[in-house]
C-alpha cells in the first residue's frame, strides 16, 4: 500500500544528515519484510555461533554440567596453568603444529602447480574429463575415503601387493607411527588438490593473453611464461587463500585425523579437535578442553593478525 | 606455431604426468568395487587389482539385506532431504535482505556473520548449546545446528546482488512487496545458482559425520556415514555370522570394500550431473566484493 504513494526504490539507504534516526524508523517500516525475512538467519547465528562463543567463558571457571554456566564457580586461569603443565597437551600441541605445518608447506602451493601444469593443456576435451577425474574425491567423505586409506594400505591391499611384486615384505602402514602424519598429508592432498585448482584457474583465465604473445616475443619460453607472467597474476589470489588458510592452521579437520587414526597411532596423530572430542565430549572434562580449544582459537587469530599485517605491506591484505 | 622440441618434451611429460595423476582419483575406486565382486580367497591373497577375481556378488546381497545399513540410508536421505530444503530456505531468506541496499543494517549483520567465520566456536560449548537445547540423540540435531553454511549463503548473496536492479524498480511501481520480489522475481531469475547451493548442501548432508559423532548415540540414529565407520572399525558387526565356515563366500575385506562404496553410490552416480554446475557455484562464491 505505502509503496504505491510513495516514490518506488529511490536508494532509501542514502537518507543522511539529522534526520537519520527518523529514517531508519521509515526504512523499517516501509521494508518490514526484510526485517521478518532474515530474522530465522540472526537466530541461527546467534543460537548457534555466539552463544557457544559466549559458553566459551567455561574455559574460565570450574564448570559442572549440573550447576550449569550461572552457577559453576569461577576459576580464572587455572584452566590454563593446568593445561600448561599437562603432559598430554604439549603433545597433542605438538601434533597438531607439525601436521599444519606440513599441510601448509606441502599441500598449499599443491593445487598452484597442479593449475599451472592444467594451464598448459590446450586440448579443452582431454583438460575437462581429467578435471572431473581431479574434482571427484572431494564430494566423498572422509569416513569414505579414509576407508578407501586403510583399504589400500592395509597387508592385503594395494600397495603391499605392489610392494610384493618386487620382493618386499608387506608394511602395515596404518598402525606404524612414522607413516601417520604423511599419509594424513598425502590423503587431504589427494582428496582436495583438484577442487583447489578451480579458483587458480579462474584467476589464469583472466589474464591478458596479449601479455603472453609478447613475451613469446621478447623470446620467453614456458618456464619463464610461468615465472614471470602466471604465478605474479595469481600473487593476489593466492595470498588470499594464506590468509583465509593461516587463520585456521590448527583447525586441521575433525573428520580426517579421527576417521584415520588408531589407537596405535595417538602418540603421534592425535590433535587438538580429536582430543578434546575424547576427554571433553566423551569423559566430560568439559572446561578443560574448552581452555584448549581456546587457545588454539586465539593462536590461529593471532597467526591471522600477524599475517594480514605481513601482507599488507606487500599489498592487501584481507582487511 | 611451430613447437620446440623442449615444448614438445614438456607437454608429453605434462600429458603423462596429469593422467597419472588423474587416474589414482578414480583406481582405489575401481580397485574397491572388484574386491567387492570377488571371492574372500582371492581378495586377500593380493590378486584382486581392477578386475574381479572369482566373480561373485555375494557381499553385496549380504550388505543389501543388512537391516542395519537401509535403517541409516534412510536417515541419511532424510536429513538429505529435509536438510536440504531449510537449508535452502533458510539461506535465501537470510542472504536477500543482505543483498539489498534497501536493508539498512546489512553492513552491521554481514559483519556479525563475518566475525563467525574467523572466531569458530569450541566444540566443547557447542557441543552443550546443543544439547541444553534438548536435542541429543534426535535426527534434528544433524540438521539445524548447522542449517546455514556461510559460504553458501554468501554465494547466494552475491548472485542477488549481481542481478539487475532495474527489476526491483519495475517490481515495485507494479506493487510487489519484499517477499513477492523475492519469491517471484529473484528466484525464477536464480535457478543455476540455486541448483549449485542445493548440490552442496546436499552433499554435504550426505557426508554428515561429525555432528553425528558429537549429538547421537542410539544407532538407530546414525545417519549412513556413522554406520559405514561403526563397520569399519568392527566389521563383525556387519557379517554377524560365523565366516570361517565355508559357507559363506564373503568376508571383511569383501564387505568392506561393498560398504564403502555403498556409501558412495549416490555421490558418484548424481556427480555427472553434478559437474556443469558446481565450478561455476565455487567460483560466485569466491568473488571479492
Amino acid at each position: 500500500m505505502t509503496e504505491l504513494t510513495e516514490t518506488p526504490a529511490r536508494q532509501p539507504g542514502v537518507t543522511v544528515g539529522k534526520r537519520v534516526k527518523k529514517g531508519y524508523l521509515r526504512n523499517m517500516r516501509k521494508h518490514w519484510m526484510l526485517y521478518v525475512m532474515i530474522l530465522p538467519g540472526i537466530l541461527f547465528y546467534i543460537i548457534f555461533k555466539y552463544i557457544p562463543l559466549g559458553g566459551s567463558v567455561i574455559a574460565f571457571q570450574n564448570f559442572q554440567i549440573m550447576k550449569g554456566i550461572w552457577s559453576s564457580p569461577w576459576v580464572g586461569l587455572d584452566n590454563f596453568k593446568f593445561i600448561l603443565t599437562y603432559q598430554d597437551f604439549y603433545n597433542v600441541l605438538r601434533n597438531t603444529a607439525l601436521i599444519a605445518f606440513y599441510k601448509l608447506v606441502v599441500g598449499f602451493p599443491a593445487p598452484i602447480l597442479l593449475a599451472l601444469l592444467f594451464n598448459e593443456v590446450r586440448k579443452m576435451l582431454a583438460k575437462r574429463f581429467l578435471q572431473s577425474l581431479f574434482y571427484l574425491p572431494h564430494f566423498l567423505s572422509w569416513v569414505v575415503v579414509g576407508g578407501i586409506v586403510f583399504e589400500v594400505l592395509a597387508s592385503v591391499g594395494f600397495v603391499n601387493a605392489v610392494r610384493g611384486w618386487f620382493g618386499f615384505e608387506p608394511i602395515l602402514y596404518m598402525q606404524q607411527e612414522q607413516y601417520f602424519r604423511p599419509i594424513v598429508v598425502l590423503s587431504s592432498i589427494w582428496k582436495e588438490v583438484g577442487w583447489g585448482t578451480i579458483i587458480y584457474l579462474a584467476a589464469i583465465s583472466g589474464v591478458d593473453p596479449t601479455q603472453y604473445e609478447a613475451a613469446v616475443m621478447d623470446g620467453a619460453n614456458k618456464w619463464k611464461q610461468a615465472i614471470y607472467i602466471t604465478l605474479p597474476a595469481l600473487f593476489p589470489t593466492i595470498l588470499i587463500l594464506f590468509l583465509l588458510n593461516i587463520g585456521n592452521f590448527l583447525e586441521l579437520g575433525f573428520d580426517q585425523v579421527y576417521n584415520l587414526l588408531t589407537p596405535m597411532t595417538y602418540s603421534v596423530g592425535d590433535i587438538i579437535e580429536t582430543y578434546v572430542y575424547r576427554s571433553g565430549v566423551l569423559q566430560g572434562q568439559y572446561s578443560v578442553t574448552t581452555a584448549i580449544g581456546l587457545f588454539q582459537s586465539v593462536i590461529g587469530f593471532i597467526l591471522l593478525w600477524v599475517f594480514n599485517r605481513l601482507a599488507k605491506k606487500t599489498g592487501e591484505g584481507l582487511w | 606455431m611451430k613447437q620446440t622440441f623442449g615444448e614438445k618434451c614438456f607437454q608429453a611429460a605434462n600429458y603423462a604426468f596429469l593422467t597419472a595423476a588423474a587416474l589414482t582419483m578414480i583406481l582405489p575406486l575401481l580397485h574397491l568395487l572388484a574386491v567387492s565382486l570377488s571371492s574372500p580367497v582371492a581378495a586377500d591373497s593380493k590378486e584382486v587389482f581392477l578386475w574381479p577375481v572369482g566373480f561373485t556378488m555375494a557381499s553385496w546381497k549380504h550388505i543389501l539385506q543388512s537391516s542395519g545399513l537401509w535403517q541409516s540410508f534412510g536417515v541419511t536421505v532424510f536429513i538429505t532431504v529435509a536438510g536440504t530444503a531449510l537449508s535452502m530456505l533458510f539461506s535465501v531468506l537470510t542472504a536477500f535482505p543482505l543483498s539489498r541496499k534497501e536493508f539498512l543494517i546489512r553492513k552491521q549483520v554481514m559483519l556479525g556473520i563475518v566475525i563467525t567465520m574467523i572466531f569458530n566456536a569450541p566444540m566443547i560449548p557447542f557441543f552443550l548449546t546443543v544439547r541444553e537445547l534438548g536435542m541429543m540423540n534426535s535426527i534434528w540435531a544433524l540438521i539445524i545446528p548447522g542449517v546455514i553454511g556461510t559460504f553458501n549463503m554468501v554465494i547466494l548473496r552475491t548472485f542477488f546482488m549481481n542481478l539487475p536492479k532495474e527489476l526491483d524498480d519495475t517490481a515495485r511501481i507494479d506493487g510487489c512487496h519484499d517477499f513477492r520480489i523475492l519469491f517471484q522475481i529473484y528466484l525464477p531469475l536464480s535457478k543455476p545458482v540455486l541448483a549449485t547451493v542445493s548440490l552442496f548442501y546436499a552433499v554435504g548432508y550426505w557426508n554428515t559425520f561429525q555432528r553425528a559423532v558429537l549429538f547421537v548415540r542410539d544407532p538407530d540414529l546414525w545417519p549412513l556415514q556413522m554406520k559405514l565407520r561403526a563397520y569399519l572399525t568392527s566389521p563383525e558387526e556387519l557379517a554377524q555370522v560365523n565366516m570361517f565356515l565355508d559357507d559363506y563366500d564373503f568376508n571383511t575385506t569383501t564387505l568392506k570394500a561393498a560398504t564403502i562404496l555403498f556409501a558412495s553410490v549416490p555421490i558418484i552416480l548424481v556427480y555427472p550431473y553434478l559437474q556443469k554446475y558446481f565450478v561455476k557455484g565455487s567460483l560466485l562464491g569466491s568473488l571479492k566484493e
